[in-house]
């Protein structure tokens, strides 16, 4: 029997304090959808879309009304566009975003992801055809997430490709200036990018993976900035730090256990293996679901002041450590997201010049992602934003975890402006970027950056 | 779903000649080992039992079965020459023939609202109009706030979403906010172990 307590908790954590699921992500190999005729293969691909998605808005929808929990995004990810583009054009690629982008509506999912190239060690035929054309696919659909993954441990850094996605994020920029630079909010660069990851733009379905499985993203900084509060409350402050990430750690475990029953049965629903858990403190711009937040209970005044990057160390891994426990099969990115626009306290810390490009970038070391949702001058040197991948790639390379960018340079945007992008996406402050144009020699250099010494770990 | 003895068909007590046993009283040390002496002295056995504590008031429900027949209303008396000040009731035993196949699993029921007279009587009202069965009710007024959580079985040909909606909207006429959700949401997040899925290992 169910005791009163443990119900009320629930029913706090669930309504109170806004616990949703965030996406349950339906991931397709395409693979099989391969044709010399853009026509064909792309009625291949939506067909298999369609038939394989169509129910999952429905079947999400009525698992998360007979648990009383909302699953807020139901999304696809594909496997790398790449895999399908060798030997096609410019063109082919940007017709197939639109099939993409075509098929996603007609399933009700609000992104498709998997428009991607896996570039770490070379660009292959395929993999170019997906980067030239991700200024136009991503100007020309509304639902099409891209990725690059230019970086790994066992690969080192593909400068190349660095400077080149340097070039294409200000192509993107421009080609949505009229929605100041939107388009590159749909595009992540990764080091040793996940190949189960659930969560927007970053998710694809990697070749390891089977036919078809369903992911599934739980957040809730909410529910975790609010069960810290009231055990602070509860013992008048005079906690640990160490007390404070078990707290989290409960709390995380609870949120996983939300998104263990409920992928479970979605996957069982449409006859799909369930792939992963992946707790993530991903926030969105409503006030009390920040990530932000959260620093700020933990005693950070000012976001990006000495002390933030300890914080986020401590909450990521008190996050990962519930979560594992919780669930038979943790993936994605499982830790915390600090992606600036998105989360107001983050955003405030940078309007308010608390929080700077090279703190974030600290901070990212130890997050689960990395620079997120930032809004940078438009005419910041494409070599500047190279080197800014390289940096965040060279963390994710030599301390063995997953770092991504997501860039958004606002054409015509000067540092200090506020930019809005609307919805989740929030709003921002452009953020300085200093130094900007002292990286081009090295940026130019190219080749690889070796792989680090860790890489030789067989 | 975990074992109740109370629901549970296939219960066989240690001796044939079985019993219900409801004890009520003032709350105080003593009373269910009160019981035991009264069950020890027939040389029965408790099959199973709950008991709560409610506003200082103490309540008991026991099978228990002996090796002889008993009337009723002797068990009843023993067990009252046991302890001070007891009501008692005891009847026979029938084992259940429950179909737990006609019900789609357990619900909770939780509503939070202003409390007024016949706030319990509206929602059971419901409940039974559609033979939704109630195995675990819990009210508490606190100030003028009052909280109703109950666990009740709710028969496979109901839609769910439609029962949501209809409490909801009595909710919404009372004046309380009403949720019914599948138990298994309050098992994963607060006990360590998930329960299994047919079918989805």
């Amino acid at each position: 029997m169910l005791r009163t307590d443990e119900i009320l908790s629930t029913i706090q954590m669930l309504h109170a304090e806004n616990l949703d699921v965030r996406t349950v992500t339906l991931a397709l190999n395409v693979n099989d959808c391969a044709a010399s005729s853009m026509d064909h293969m792309c009625r291949k691909l939506r067909e298999k879309i369609v038939s394989r998605a169509r129910r999952l808005v429905e079947v999400c929808d009525r698992v998360g009304r007979k648990y009383g929990i909302p699953v807020t995004n139901k999304r696809l990810a594909i496997s790398p566009a790449s895999f399908l583009l060798a030997g096609h054009g410019r063109a082919a690629a940007v017709q197939l975003a639109r099939t993409l982008d075509e098929a996603a509506g007609v399933c009700g999912v609000d992104l498709v992801g998997g428009f991607t190239a896996l570039v770490q060690k070379g660009i292959s035929a395929g993999a170019r055809v997906v980067m030239e054309s991700l200024p136009e696919a991503l100007s020309q659909t509304q639902r099409v997430c891209a990725s690059v993954n230019i970086a790994s441990r066992k690969a080192g850094i593909n400068m190349d490709a660095a400077g080149w996605m340097g070039q294409i994020i200000l192509r993107i920029a421009e080609a949505t200036a009229d929605q100041h630079g939107f388009g590159c909010a749909k595009l992540v660069v990764f080091a040793n990018i996940p190949e189960d990851n659930p969560f927007m733009a970053g998710a694809y379905m990697g070749p390891g993976e089977p036919e078809a499985t369903v992911n599934l993203g739980v957040s809730g900084p909410g529910v975790v900035g609010s069960a810290l509060k009231r055990r602070l409350q509860q013992a008048g402050g005079k906690l640990t730090l160490g007390e404070l990430a078990e707290e989290i750690k409960i709390t995380s475990f609870r949120v996983t256990r939300v998104g263990e029953l409920i992928g479970r049965e979605v996957a069982a629903g449409l006859d799909v293996a369930f792939g992963i858990v992946d707790l993530s403190l991903a926030p969105t711009p409503k006030v009390g679901d920040s990530v932000g937040e959260i620093l700020q209970t933990l005693g950070i005044a000012q976001i990006g002041a000495p002390g933030s990057t300890a914080a986020v160390a401590m909450l990521t891994d008190a996050v990962k450590k519930g979560g594992a426990f919780a669930s038979r099969s943790v993936g994605g990115l499982s830790g915390a997201f600090i992606p600036v626009s998105e989360d107001a306290a983050l955003a405030d810390a940078v309007a308010r010049g608390h929080l700077s490009l090279e703190k974030l970038e600290a901070m990212t070391s130890v997050c689960s992602v990395g620079l997120d949702m930032i809004a940078i001058p438009g005419d910041t040197p494409a070599e500047t934003i190279a080197a800014i991948l390289a940096d965040e790639m060279a963390i994710g390379t030599v301390n063995n975890k997953t770092t991504a960018v997501r860039l958004i340079p606002v054409p015509g945007g000067k540092a200090g402006e506020v930019v809005e992008f609307g919805g989740l996406f929030g709003s921002t402050t452009i953020l300085e970027v200093r130094n900007a144009g002292a990286s081009k020699a090295f940026v130019r250099f190219g080749g690889r950056i070796p792989a680090p010494i860790q890489s030789l770990g067989n | 779903m975990p074992p109740n003895p109370l629901v549970d068909p296939a219960m066989k007590t240690r001796f044939d000649n079985a019993y219900v046993l409801n004890v009520v009283a003032d709350d105080h040390p003593g009373i269910v080992a009160a019981v035991g002496d009264a069950v020890i002295a027939l040389e029965g056995n408790i099959d199973a039992c709950s008991q709560t504590v409610l506003e200082g008031y103490f309540t008991l429900i026991m099978i228990v079965s002996f090796p002889r027949p008993v009337e009723p209303e002797a068990l009843s008396e023993s067990v009252r020459g046991h302890g001070a000040a007891l009501q008692v009731i005891a009847r026979r035993f029938d084992e259940l023939s429950g179909s737990p196949d006609a019900y789609q699993g357990r619900f909770v029921v939780t509503a939070f609202g202003s409390d007024k007279p016949g706030i319990i009587h509206r929602f059971t009202q419901y409940l039974a109009g559609k033979d939704i069965n109630i195995v675990d009710l819990y009210g508490d007024r606190s100030g003028e706030e009052f909280m109703l959580i109950s666990e009740v079985e709710i028969p496979a040909r109901w839609d769910i979403s439609l029962l949501q909606a209809d409490l909801e909207e009595i909710g919404r006429e009372e004046g309380f906010t009403v949720r019914l959700q599948h138990e298994d949401i309050f098992v994963a997040t607060n006990q360590l172990r998930l329960r299994r899925r047919e079918g989805n290992a």
